[in-house]
């Protein structure tokens, strides 16, 4: 319920002279500081700046009781420790302008996270208060705090508010007139420090007292200085005798690790607090995680439970996707095309090859993708909506550190299942130059989106009921070849170094079918875009070059320049259209279906899937899928290899490494295949 | 418990905050706030999405900054 209407009193005019109890309001950023202010002040603040500083300042004035008030809204900090402007304002004020009460505003829903600063205020001169503000927020994730216990771990008044509805606030302001009139006797709990370096602040505090500045407390200079706090070490450097300073310098020396041995006592002190206070914090959900996770992010059952996952979104598109994308191409674009071509019976030939052969035989033979590229966009939406996608990563993180990999260079591999370009600019987390420069160079063999929609299109052709697995081996044999290379690289360059890799996992959750549904949505709409740009254009330039010079498709550039390449394409078991397709891949790897879908577009009536069927083995149809793995990466993502590079030479190196590999396991696969009698 | 954590993370490998907690005896939640103040004090980084730099990818208009999880690396060196 709202305590608006009790906490709005009527101005009062202020006496000259009259000194009103200073109340600062303190608080991490985005804990409804600023809401509790402008609650309390309504009209009645102004806004300027800290002395010297660019940090807004906003002080206002209240009445309660009809007894008035000045409230300073101090800039939200995480600590009291001089990392920021901010911070050294906050302490600053507390330390020299001495408000009469300190209400620390803590977020209720992530006490472990708000606490902190209070762990801090405490051992200020000041008096303070906890306003526990969203209450709301806590109870609707499922936290029972009970302010009572909070209160007595702490030591000091702990009062539960909802700021957004004024839901706390009377109770607040008679505890701000209690404090002030000394009827509150709580002794505030301090954090407390590993004994070894109690010792050592002792005798920081031995050399110091006596010397210390007003109106700093001595015990709380030494810690300060303990924890390696900039502005007082100066200070007290700047005010110590000499052999004072040195003593305490080389205290300081001795103990450099109470950096983090101070802040780690404070994290104790939090931890007991949430313990006392905070009853089975959100206790289902997070049952349901820890059990879910006992198997998915275990190192080796968490690797088939992806694994078997994979085969589940294989076995879908196959049963669901690609029955949908022969009847689109055999029906839709099979039936326009046919339609299109009596229509224009009479036109020019080259009106009539460039609607059928370029726009329909091209950019429609990958719109056909469309149903398999919904049921990858949903089913990985899906994975990510549970909280299962941050598991994936984690478990191939595991796999990737058990094979000699630089856990660093996971991050952007893993970016790369979703497009090549921005597991190449994710290599920028990684400090080390020869690190980064490698994983950018095995960055282009995960299996990137358009590179498994060719895959899921030209799987079923060639391999009927057999596709899901066949697609699932081709999936695992592109990541058998990354971290085969990535071992070595890691033996080379990294020399075997571990560094960390930490994730958050978010708690499970059943799936928001809008969320899902919104980013199906959004990302078919993308491709959608993408057929009709980029791959229209470049079915177009493919269909120009089939028939310029003459018209005659026998004749054009693109067939004298098939046959010269094919000798390449032969190794494995390309003819000089396979291997036309196979290049004109390198803009957009959907290219590959747009070329074949303009070179088989004189088949009118038929669909690709049938025409391509009827014209090649599955020996050279596997050999084209598993080309498509390890093929040199798009043209998107070159041009990033050499942006993040800087170097044409690293660029080139990256397509000559990819065009070898592919070559030499293609041509392995093709005559393995061949021999096997496919 | 920071100590513990950092003594954690300088093990190396890939790590995950429920997992953290248990060994630490902790929950999720603190581990989470103990890795902010590392980040703050600059002993680790947070690994914040390439949104920026996805000109390249068509589906760039569906997935930026979309990622709800947060990854953290570590800065120091054994």
């Amino acid at each position: 319920m709202s305590d608006r209407q009790t906490t709005s009193v009527p101005e009062q005019p202020v006496m000259v002279g009259e000194k009103l109890p200073l109340i600062a309001l303190a608080g991490q950023p985005n804990v409804g500081k600023s809401t509790l202010f402008n609650f309390l002040t309504g009209l009645n603040q102004h806004v300027g700046n800290w002395p010297g500083k660019t940090v807004e300042r906003r002080e206002g004035k209240f009445t309660f009781n009809d007894r008035r008030y000045n409230l300073v809204d101090l800039p939200g900090t995480y600590s009291l420790t001089a990392n920021s402007p901010e911070e050294v304002i906050a302490r600053e004020f507390v330390l020299r302008d001495q408000p009469d009460v300190v209400i620390a505003v803590v977020n209720a829903s992530n006490l472990e996270r708000s606490l902190y600063l209070v762990a801090e205020l405490v051992t200020l001169p000041a008096p303070v208060i906890v306003a526990l503000n969203m209450m709301d927020v806590a109870a609707q994730e499922g936290l029972c705090i009970e302010p009572e216990v909070l209160e007595a771990a702490l030591g000091v008044p702990v009062i539960p508010i909802t700021a957004t509805r004024a839901a706390g606030t009377l109770a607040l302001l008679n505890v701000i007139e209690d404090t002030l009139a000394g009827n509150f006797l709580l002794t505030p709990r301090l954090p407390e420090i590993r004994a070894d370096h109690r010792i050592a602040l002792d005798e920081i505090l031995n050399h110091i007292t006596g010397n210390v500045p007003s109106p700093y407390p001595p015990e709380w200079v030494a810690l300060k200085l303990l924890e390696g706090d900039t502005e007082i070490t100066r200070t007290m450097q700047n005010t110590l005798p000499v052999e004072k300073w040195e003593a305490v310098n080389a205290v300081l020396r001795n103990h450099d690790d109470a950096l983090l041995a101070v802040a780690s006592g404070r994290y104790e002190w939090i931890g007991r607090m949430v313990r006392a206070a905070v009853v089975q914090p959100r206790m289902g959900q997070i049952s349901w995680t820890k059990r879910l996770d006992e198997w998915a992010a275990h190192p080796f059952w968490g690797l088939w439970i992806l694994a078997g996952i994979l085969g589940l979104v294989f076995w879908l598109t196959f049963t669901i996707g690609s029955p949908a994308q022969v009847w689109l191409d055999s029906r839709v674009v099979g039936g326009l095309s046919t339609l299109a071509g009596r229509v224009l019976a009479e036109a020019p030939f080259w009106v009539r090859g460039l609607v059928v052969d370029g726009i329909l035989g091209g950019a429609g033979a990958v719109l056909t993708f469309l149903p398999i590229m919904v049921i990858f966009f949903a089913v990985f939406g899906l994975l990510e909506d549970t909280g299962y996608m941050a598991r994936a990563a984690y478990v191939m993180d595991n796999l990737m550190h058990l094979m000699g990999l630089h856990g660093k260079s996971f991050l952007p591999l893993f970016l790369g299942f979703g497009c090549n370009v921005p597991a190449v600019l994710g290599t920028r987390v990684i400090d080390s130059k020869p690190a980064r420069l490698l994983t950018i160079l095995i960055a282009p063999l995960v299996p990137c989106t358009a590179r498994m929609a060719v895959v899921a299109f030209l799987a079923p052709a060639f391999f009927g009921p057999n596709a899901l697995l066949v697609s699932w081996v081709l999936v695992l044999f592109s990541m058998l070849i990354l971290v085969l290379s990535g071992s070595l690289l890691n033996k080379l360059i990294f020399n075997g170094q571990r560094s960390a890799f930490i994730m958050e996992m978010p708690l499970y959750h059943l799936p928001n079918s809008r969320t899902i549904g919104l980013l199906v949505w959004q990302r078919t709409l993308s491709f959608i875009r993408k057929a009709g740009t980029n791959i229209l254009a470049m079915a177009l330039v493919i269909w120009v070059l089939s028939v310029l010079p003459g018209g005659n498709f026998q004749t054009s550039y693109l067939v004298q320049f098939g046959k010269f390449i094919e000798p390449v394409g032969r190794w494995m078991g390309f003819d000089w259209r396979l291997t036309v397709a196979l290049i004109a891949s390198f803009p957009a790897k959907e290219n590959a279906i747009a070329t074949l879908g303009v070179l088989f577009g004189n088949d009118q009536g038929v669909g690709l899937v049938q025409s391509l069927t009827s014209t090649y083995s599955v020996a050279s149809g596997l050999s084209f899928l598993v080309v498509t793995m390890l093929f040199i990466p798009c043209m998107a993502t070159v041009a990033v290899i050499r942006q993040e590079t800087n170097s044409w030479g690293w660029t080139m190196f990256n397509i000559a490494f990819m065009l070898m590999i592919s070559i030499a396991a293609d041509s392995g696969v093709y005559h393995l295949a061949h021999w096997v009698g496919l | 418990m920071l100590e513990q954590l950092v003594r954690e993370i300088r093990k190396g490998g890939s790590l995950e905050t429920h997992g953290l907690a248990a060994r630490l005896g902790t929950t999720p939640q603190l581990v989470e706030a103990m890795m902010e103040h590392l980040q703050r004090m600059g002993l680790i980084q947070n690994y914040s999405d390439c949104a920026s730099g996805c000109q390249g990818c068509g589906l760039r208009d569906a997935c930026s900054g979309q990622s709800t999880v947060r990854l953290w690396h570590t800065k120091f060196e054994d």
